[in-house]
Formats: C-alpha cells, structure tokens, sequence
C-alpha cells in the first residue's frame, strides 16, 4: 500500500450476488462477495475467466444491477462513501458514472466517429448540461489536451481511433476515464488486448497514476499486473478466496 | 452537448441515414409541388370567378330594382367604396351565325362603368398584343398583326358597341353591340400553343373542324332572344334583337366563357321592359269626338316607373383575396342599402330581402369543390409520404442496432437514457431537416420551372399533362404558399422524429452492459 492510501473505505461491497437468467437457467456469478476499497488504494481483482470479475467491476462501476435479495448471509450492499448503490435510482447511477468513476475497458471502447481529443470531451459533456459546457468548453479542451498530453498522445489529438495502435487508443480511454477526475478508476483487463512491451507501458500509466493518489480496481487474470497493486483480491467462482 | 456532436459526426461520416433524408426529401418536394399546383388552380379559378363579378353584389334577380343610380351615388360617397356599376342578369336565346340556337346567360352591361367595378376589358381577348404567348414559338397569334383592327375591337369590346363606317362623312357610328364567351359561338378552337387562331372554325360531329368565314368582332352578328317580365314577375311576349359583335371575352373558367353573352345595358333594358317608361290609365283608350268619330284618346299619364336592374356590382378599395375584407365591405354595403330601402320604401326591395354576396359566395359551389379537391388530393400525398417515417424507422433502427457498442460506451461514461434517446432524435431531427431543406430545394426548382419542364417532356416524349385544349389556363398554375411550406417542412422533420422515436427509445433502453458486449 502506497502512503496515499489510508483507512477509510471509498468503496464497500458486502455480501454482493449476481445471478443471470439465461432462459430457464438461472446461472450464478457472484455468489456473496465482500471487498473493500479504501481512498488512495490499488486494487487488483484476480481470476480466471469467468469467475465473475468482469461482473463484479460492472456493479461497482454501476453499469448493471446486483441481486437485490437478501439470503441467510445479510443483505446486499454496495457502499460508496457511504451510499448504497443498489438502492439508487437510474438517474443517480447515472450521475455517479459520470462524476465518480472512469472505466477502462480491455477493447478500449472509443466512438470511432470521433477524434481523440473528442473522445476524451465527450465524457465531460455527459457531466456538463450545454451552457456549461459551451462557457467552459476552452477549458474542457485544454484539460483534454493536457490529459493526452501526459498519456504520450499530445500529436495525435486529430487522430480518429482508426489510425492508432492498440496501445494509444487504451491511452486514450485511459485520458477520457480520467477527464471528470474521478474518485475511482475501474480497469477491466486494461492490457488483455496488448503485447507485453504495450501492455507493461500502460501498467507504469496505472502505477504514475496510483502514485499520483488515483484510486484503482484492475480486474486481470494476469499475476503480472496484479503484483503492481497494492492489494489482490483473488477471486474462483464468483466467491473471494483471498485478500 | 454529447448529442449535436455524435448527430454532426454521424451525419457526415454515414450514407445510410442519407437515404433518409432522401426519402424525405423526395416525400417533401412531392407534397409542396401538388401543394403548390392545386393552390396555383385554386388561385387562377378564384381569379378567374372573381373578375366579371366585383367584390360584392346587391341582386334581386329577374324583375331588377329600381333608383339603383342613387343607390349607386350613395355607395360610391362612401369611402372604402372604389366603385359601383348596374348590370341585369338574365337568360334567354343566342342564334348563331351557323344557324345554332343555344342558351346563354345574359348580361347587360354599362361598358365604361363596368370597367372600373370588374376586370372586364383584360379579359377582351381580340384586342392587339406585342409579345406572342410563350408557347407561341412561331409566332402564328393573329393579335400579334394587324393592330388597328383588333385596337378597335378592344375599344367596341369595352363600350360594348361595333364601330361601323357612316354612309356620310367620317365619323364611324357606334351600333349597341354584344361581346360574347369566347367559346359561346364553338367558332374559336384553341391551338395547342393556347391561342385561337385567327381563321374561325367550327367543330364538326366527328371531331374534325373545318374553317367557317365569319370572324365573329369583325363581321359577324347574333341574334338575342329574351323573355321580359314585368314587376310581378308575369313574363311578357319574348323579344329578339340582332346584335353585331365587338368582341369575345375569355375569363379562364370555361362554364363562364361557353355560357356567358355581354350586351349593352341599355339595349337589354329596352328589351325586357326594365327601362324608364310613363305609366299610363288604360281605361280610355278610344274616345268619341264632337263629330261622332272614335279617335284614340290621350293616355292619361298616372306616373312614371324608373329604370331597373337585377344587380348593383361594388368594387371596394382594398383589394384582397381575404374573406374577411369582402364580409367587411358586404357589411358595410347592407348598411347603406339599409338606409336606401328605408328611403324608397315601397319602391325597392326591403333590405331583409334583398341579396348582398359577396364574390366568395357567389363562387362559393367551385372555390368549395377545388378546395375538396385540393385536400383530398394533399391527404392522399401525404398519407403515401408516410412511407417516410417507415423508411427513416428502418433505417434507424439498423443504425441503432450497428452502434450498439456506442450506446453501451455512452452509458458507461454516464449518458442517461433521456439522454441516449435524445440523441437518437435529434440526430432523426437533423435527417428530417437535411430531407426538408433538400426537399423544398427540388420543389423550388420544379414548381418555379413547371412549364420549361413540362414544355421539355413535351418536345422530347411527346408528354403533355397539361394540356392548353383541355385546361383553359395555358401554363399550369403554381402558388409557392410560404405558410404551406413551413407547414409541409415542419411535417418532413416531424415525420423523420416519428420514424427515429421508436428506435430511439430502443436505443435508451438497452443494458450498458450488453451494449457493451455486443459484436
């Protein structure tokens, strides 16, 4: 754990359950889950293709809904600074996407349409209503800029996503996960689609990053990028096994 | 803020939602163009119905009113009263000079006056004109030559007189003379190119015409049958006069000009017994002198009965096509004939009688049946421009479906639904503008130029739609309505809304994380 980190919880999962319908089926992923991540920290989620990983980063991100029923073991929460998000409503999950967390995902996930540079804006005008976005829109850009600037893509904010490399356009969702300066960063298999030279440049991203205070859950199948974190929350079968 | 950029950058990066707007475009241009040619026809018939009949007209049919020239005096003082002229309407009788009897309306005319109330001398049509009618390429219009014949038909036409040589000196005597419909006589066959020819016709029973040698303003005369009526509307023997022509008007409604004949007013109203006459006892028409001899007596004169007309026409001085101004102007004239019939009590029709229409009443039965038309044909272009919002909806809704992976990354940075679905519609608003600029941008062209195409399908396909011996307008009709285009290009982008609604609201409720997944 990094000096950044301290003790206070920004994000509590207790007792988390997702379970899939899949026509009669109903197909558990997670199956109880509790973990903690305090301000300041790097947190590693460690697990084998479909152990619930990927699921467990989309509840805490708020992308998707956990199992609202509570079971012998307690109900289920997710705490962040201390309000549950399965209690909120879509407009709130929507805000708390918005403002609170920037993900990273391992496809990249960039609008192919759009510049770089537009890629990264797009997610302050999703924070902005229009007025402010239009009074504050030399700003937006500047910080953008600024943004690509320290992820090694200053020269390349015309560039559509197209006419870049694997490893740019994870820099540049990386820039567009950060331009709302976030309280967490959620990376889902951040360098799954990377060569290990590439893969290993957007790891010491993550750790400048940590070092500079982010708070980070990476989700990864790969040892190697789970010893960069702080802690590794080892996950087999939708249950942790280890923190 | 997200929603104009993704709308400006999917708009100019895809050829998909072009056809769209296309579809638009084309469903666009289609209703402005029939919007605009009905409305065209609408106009040139209201035109038309309203030339030979002023704005408003006080009537009281067959036995006529009499004091119309005080009545005309006092409507004419009145300030928003341009002018005012008597006519009598009536039917009778028109031999022809090929021996056929038809039925016509009559009607007397004072020339001068007439004038000033209607646009009767533009509709003369033998009068002289330096520029041929556009269609008339080669310059085959007999007007276009021979100026001073047709000048002097134009100046009988309007007087309605035939100016004739004297039998001593110079100055040519004015004979009371008639101006028929143009299609009255079935002398006058229309070109092809919208004019008549200056050789008279007639049609044969099989179809074919053959030339006649009467030119009707120039040589010709009919003759005029009426059936006068006395003022308890008991009719009186029929009367016949023959009557030279001076001219043939064409108003450009054809029941008008096949059924319609202009003669002097005077003339008619010695005819029907409507003119100024000496009432006379009829109780001592023979008498007995000192000699014993029956001599016929003089009448005793018991009064005298003043001129009568069916109509007094007013023109008022604002001149529109609002109803509105011509109900106002009708107001204002049953007024003033209010206070005539108070005045002449007994002597004219009481003002609960009488009739006062405006020029939309009169023409009310066709203004109503174009506009019927008008409509249905708009409600059945239209209904076939729904097409578009199917069209858009598909399209859309591929559209939704190969950008799932864009929706889900929306989502994810926090996009609302409201939001992702706004997106979807602003980005249908924005292909249903495209469509409606595009759209009017065709139509523009197409109704500002109908005729060059129509005349081009004509010379290279032998298309003739509008044809000038069927349409008694030569040059198809066009209003370019500007309340009519917003209402067609507001249609067009509300259209292209209701076709992107549905795949919009597909769109706002996918799961983030399955957008996500999507391949």
């Amino acid at each position: 754990m990094t000096a950044a980190a301290n003790n206070s919880a920004v994000l509590r999962a207790t007792n988390v359950r997702k379970t899939y319908q899949l026509g009669r089926l109903r197909v558990p992923v997670l199956r109880g889950v509790n973990i903690d991540v305090r301000r300041g920290e790097f947190v590693a989620i460690l697990g084998a293709s479909g152990s619930g990983k990927s699921t467990l980063l989309h509840l805490l991100g708020g992308l998707d809904a956990a199992d609202k029923a509570t079971t012998d073991t307690g109900p289920a929460s997710i705490e962040f600074e201390g309000s549950d998000l399965i209690r909120f409503s879509t407009g709130r999950l929507d805000e708390y996407r918005r403002r609170r967390v920037g993900f990273v995902f391992q496809f990249y996930h960039l609008l192919p349409e759009l510049t770089v540079l537009q890629n990264v804006t797009i997610a302050a005008m999703t924070a902005m209503g229009k007025l402010e976005y239009w009074s504050k829109r030399g700003e937006v850009r500047a910080h953008a800029s600024a943004l690509l600037e320290r992820v090694g893509l200053g020269h390349r904010l015309q560039h559509r996503p197209a006419e870049l490399s694997g490893g740019e356009r994870q820099r540049v969702a990386i820039a567009r996960a950060l331009v709302n300066k976030p309280d967490l960063l959620l990376a889902d298999e951040p360098t799954g689609n990377l060569d290990r030279v590439t893969g290993a440049s957007i790891l010491d991203l993550f750790t400048d990053l940590h070092k500079g205070g982010q708070t980070m859950v990476v989700v990864t199948h790969d040892e190697a990028t789970a010893a960069r974190a702080d802690r590794v929350v080892r996950l087999v079968d939708g249950s942790v096994v280890a923190a | 803020m997200y929603q104009f950029l993704l709308t400006h950058r999917y708009l100019t990066s895809k050829v998909m939602p072009l056809l769209a707007a296309l579809a638009v475009a084309l469903c666009t241009a289609m209703v402005i163009i029939v919007w605009s040619v009905m409305g065209g026809f609408l106009v040139m018939l209201i035109n038309s119905g309203r030339t030979l009949v002023g704005d408003v007209t006080i009537s009281w049919p067959i036995t006529g009113f009499a004091h119309y020239e005080e009545l005309i005096k006092r409507l004419e003082a009145d300030p928003d009263v341009a002018a005012a002229t008597p006519t009598i309407e009536t039917y009778g009788l028109i031999g022809l000079p090929d021996g056929r009897t038809e039925t016509v309306q009559i009607k007397g005319v004072d020339g001068p006056s007439y004038t000033k109330v209607t646009g009767f001398a533009d509709t003369l049509y033998w009068k002289p004109i330096d520029t041929p009618h556009p269609k008339d390429k080669y310059k085959d219009d007999p007007r276009l030559q021979n100026h001073k014949l047709w000048e002097f038909c134009f100046e009988g036409g309007k007087n309605l007189v035939r100016y004739e040589k004297p039998e001593r000196g110079n100055v040519a005597v004015e004979r009371p003379a008639v101006v028929l419909g143009v299609s009255v006589s079935g002398f006058n066959i229309r070109e092809q190119w919208g004019f008549y020819p200056g050789q008279a016709r007639a049609r044969q029973p099989d179809g074919t015409t053959k030339p006649v040698n009467t030119i009707l303003p120039v040589d010709g005369s009919v003759t005029i049958n009426v059936l006068p009526m006395d003022t308890k509307g008991r009719a009186v023997d029929m009367v016949a006069r023959t009557f030279p022509v001076a001219n043939e008007f064409h108003s450009g409604l054809y029941e008008i000009d096949h059924k319609t004949v202009f003669v002097q007013l005077d003339a008619l109203q010695n005819m029907l017994k409507m003119n100024r006459a000496t009432r006379v006892a009829t109780d001592s028409v023979v008498t007995t002198n000192a000699k014993g001899e029956e001599t016929f007596a003089t009448p005793t004169v018991l009064g005298e009965d003043p001129a009568r007309v069916t109509n007094v026409l007013v023109r008022g001085k604002t001149q529109s096509f609002e109803s509105k101004a011509a109900d106002a102007l009708a107001d204002k004239v049953a007024g003033i004939y209010r206070q005539f019939a108070k005045d002449f009590e007994g002597q004219v029709p009481s003002s609960t009688s009488i009739r006062i229409l405006t020029w939309e009443d009169q023409n009310r039965t066709m203004i109503n049946a174009v506009r019927k038309e008008t409509a249905l044909v708009l409600f059945i272009f239209s209904f076939v421009s729904m097409t578009a919002v199917f069209l858009v909806l598909a399209i859309f809704w591929a559209m939704v479906s190969e950008k799932t992976k864009d929706i889900g990354i929306l989502r994810a940075i926090g996009a609302s639904r409201k939001g992702v679905a706004g997106t979807w519609l602003l980005y249908g608003a924005a292909i249903g503008l495209l469509g409606a600029v595009v759209g009017f941008a065709i139509a523009y062209g197409v109704v500002t130029n109908i005729n060059a195409i129509h005349e081009w399908l004509g010379e290279k396909l032998g298309l003739y739609i509008w044809d000038p011996k069927i349409y008694y307008f030569s040059r198809i009709p066009s209003d370019l309505n500007a309340t009519h285009v917003t209402i067609v290009l507001a249609g067009g982008v509300l259209a292209s809304c209701v076709g992107a609604l549905w795949p919009a609201l597909r769109a706002a409720r996918m799961s983030p994380v399955r957008a996500l997944r999507f391949e």
